[in-house]
Order: structure tokens, then C-alpha cells, then sequence
């Protein structure tokens, strides 16, 4: 009997902690006091490649399978910039999305080619339930990214 | 340990039919046709509350585009307006603390040290492997009518790669 209750004691501790935590910190820690606004950012990306930025905003999507992404409301409308890590390097929770969080890493260029471009904007047509034309579809889609070394989630 | 990785082995494999971390659930509420407020958040607001049960605290709003319009809720759940269709899509997310916790360590996402304490654990499952082949003698030895198991050990796997 005691040996199950210190059991259950160690399994409660053991879970704990993901229930109660407040800040969350992956990697290094960010440079929360060179924060660069997203919207600048977006506004000449090629110029934010070569060194590393800081940005903070709202969380408002995580990648739901490894939550390997995270994407960032800029202060901008309708605009945002995702952090990308590779698969389980870190991993964002869910409970995420809403709180503000502070990422520190490089900006990353990726440019797709016209043929992947098509097949991009066609899978996020059916995500979105809309009708898709590849023909509409006359540049190739170059994204921005920012892999991060380090990253903070606040007020849980 | 084998329970951990056997466990969460299951669960990571099905992870695109079954999240193994969350459970997420949507609700779709039809809201008739309205003319949303798209220049004050805290008046959009209110007009979601009257579909959605009110107490729901918020943590955060976001405008994704000029037609979608999301709501963060402090309990883990948030809301998508659509202005064009006027629905509303209210997920709520639901953590498995469980599971969540054997598959990082499956998927080796914690502390370094997990690695080598895992690696250990690996070690030890091939020395319990191969020295089966050799501890158990007479009527129960792999190498009578036994042979048989251990033979479907190679040859199952094989017919995975080859096959």
C-alpha cells in the first residue's frame, strides 16, 4: 500500500508540471530587448537574412501532429511570420495559441519553383474548401521563416 | 519502458488518422445572416458571444484575413468567424498528458540524458535478445522445432523491406 501511494505520488510529479507551468523556454534564451517588429521585417525581408532578429507577437497557429511550427501574428492585419524547427528539436504546445511569445533566430529564404508553387496553392485551396485554378497561379512562392535558437511562450 | 515505447509506438503510428497529443474537437454553429461590426474587436465580440456560451474568457483576437476573424480562449479552445458564410467554428483543445509524455521520450524530445539512459536500455534488450539463443537448452532451445520462431524473426521483417 505505501509503495503504491509513493507510485501514484511520482506519477502525479511527473505530470505536473506540464499542467502548471507558466513561461515556457526552448533553446537559448531570446533577445527580448532587441525586439524587431514583424511588420518591418516583412517589409524588407532579403535585408534581415544575413543576421539574427528577434520578434515577438501573438501565437495564432501551432502545428497540431509534432508541433514542430508556430506562427506569429505580426502587428500588422492579416499578417504573420511562422518559426520553423526541425521535428522535435523543439516542441510548441497547443495551449499556446493566443499567449505572446518572443523567438530569437535567422530569417530563412525558401523559393519554390512555379511547378510546386501550383501544387502549394492547391492543397491550401482544399484546406480551405475553395476552387483552385492552376492557371491563376503566374509566380513562383517565396516564403520567409524564422528557424529559432531560442524561444519563450509567455503567461501560460 | 517496453510499455513506453510500445504504447506511444501505436500512437505515433496512427498519428494522421489520430492526434496522439491533443484531443481536438469542432463544433460548427451556423449564425444567421449578420452584419458583423469589422471595425471594433470589442463589439465583434459580443455579437460571437451571443452564438457561443458567454463566460468563455479571452486571451487574444486575430484577423487571419478580411473574412476570418479568430478568438484565443483562456481554456484551450478558440473560435474562427467566418463573415462571409457567417459561420462560426469552435475548437476545443483537449492535452493527453499521458501520452504526451511517453511519446517525448519516445521521439527522444527531452534531456540529452534520456539518450544515453534509452541507448542503455537498447543495449540491454539486445543482450536479452541474443543470449536467449544460447541460455535456454533441451526441449525449449531455439535451435530445435523453435528454430521455426526464430527463423519467422528474420523473415517477417525481411518481407517488409523486400516484399
Amino acid at each position: 500500500m505505501y509503495y503504491k501511494s509513493i507510485l501514484v505520488a511520482a506519477l502525479l510529479l511527473s505530470f505536473s508540471d506540464l499542467a502548471l507551468a507558466k513561461n515556457i523556454n526552448f533553446g537559448t534564451e531570446v533577445n527580448a530587448e532587441n525586439v524587431t517588429k514583424i511588420s518591418t521585417i516583412m517589409a524588407q525581408p532579403d535585408k534581415y537574412l544575413s543576421s539574427p532578429v528577434t520578434i515577438k507577437g501573438t501565437v495564432v497557429g501551432v502545428c497540431k501532429k509534432r508541433g514542430c511550427w508556430m506562427t506569429i501574428a505580426s502587428d500588422k492585419r492579416f499578417e504573420n511570420l511562422r518559426i520553423k524547427v526541425r521535428d522535435g528539436d523543439m516542441v510548441f504546445p497547443m495551449s499556446a495559441k493566443g499567449s505572446q511569445a518572443i523567438a530569437t533566430g535567422k530569417l530563412n529564404k525558401i523559393e519554390f519553383d512555379l511547378e510546386r508553387t501550383k501544387q502549394i496553392k492547391a492543397q491550401q485551396a482544399i484546406a480551405k474548401n475553395e476552387v483552385f485554378d492552376p492557371a491563376s497561379v503566374t509566380e513562383p512562392l517565396v516564403i520567409y521563416q524564422l528557424v529559432p535558437t531560442g524561444v519563450s511562450i509567455l503567461d501560460q | 519502458m517496453v510499455l513506453v515505447f510500445a504504447v506511444s509506438g501505436i500512437a505515433v503510428n496512427h498519428k494522421d488518422d489520430w492526434n496522439p497529443n491533443y484531443q481536438v474537437t469542432h463544433k460548427l454553429i451556423q449564425a444567421p445572416v449578420t452584419k458583423w461590426h469589422e471595425t471594433s474587436d470589442e463589439i465583434l465580440l459580443s455579437q460571437i458571444f451571443n452564438y457561443i456560451d458567454e463566460g468563455l474568457e479571452v486571451k487574444a483576437t486575430y484577423w487571419a484575413s478580411p473574412t476570418e476573424f479568430k478568438v484565443f480562449l483562456k481554456s484551450d479552445g478558440n473560435i474562427t468567424l467566418n463573415l462571409d458564410n457567417h459561420q462560426l467554428i469552435f475548437e476545443h483543445i483537449e492535452a493527453r498528458p499521458v501520452f504526451q509524455a511517453i511519446n517525448r521520450l519516445h521521439l527522444n524530445e527531452t534531456h540529452k540524458a534520456w539518450i544515453v539512459f534509452s541507448d542503455l536500455f537498447a543495449g540491454l534488450l539486445i543482450f536479452l535478445a541474443i543470449s536467449a539463443l544460447f541460455m535456454v537448452k533441451g526441449k525449449y532451445s531455439p535451435w530445435g522445432r523453435r528454430a521455426i520462431l526464430v527463423t519467422l524473426g528474420f523473415i517477417i521483417p525481411m518481407g517488409f523491406i523486400y516484399w
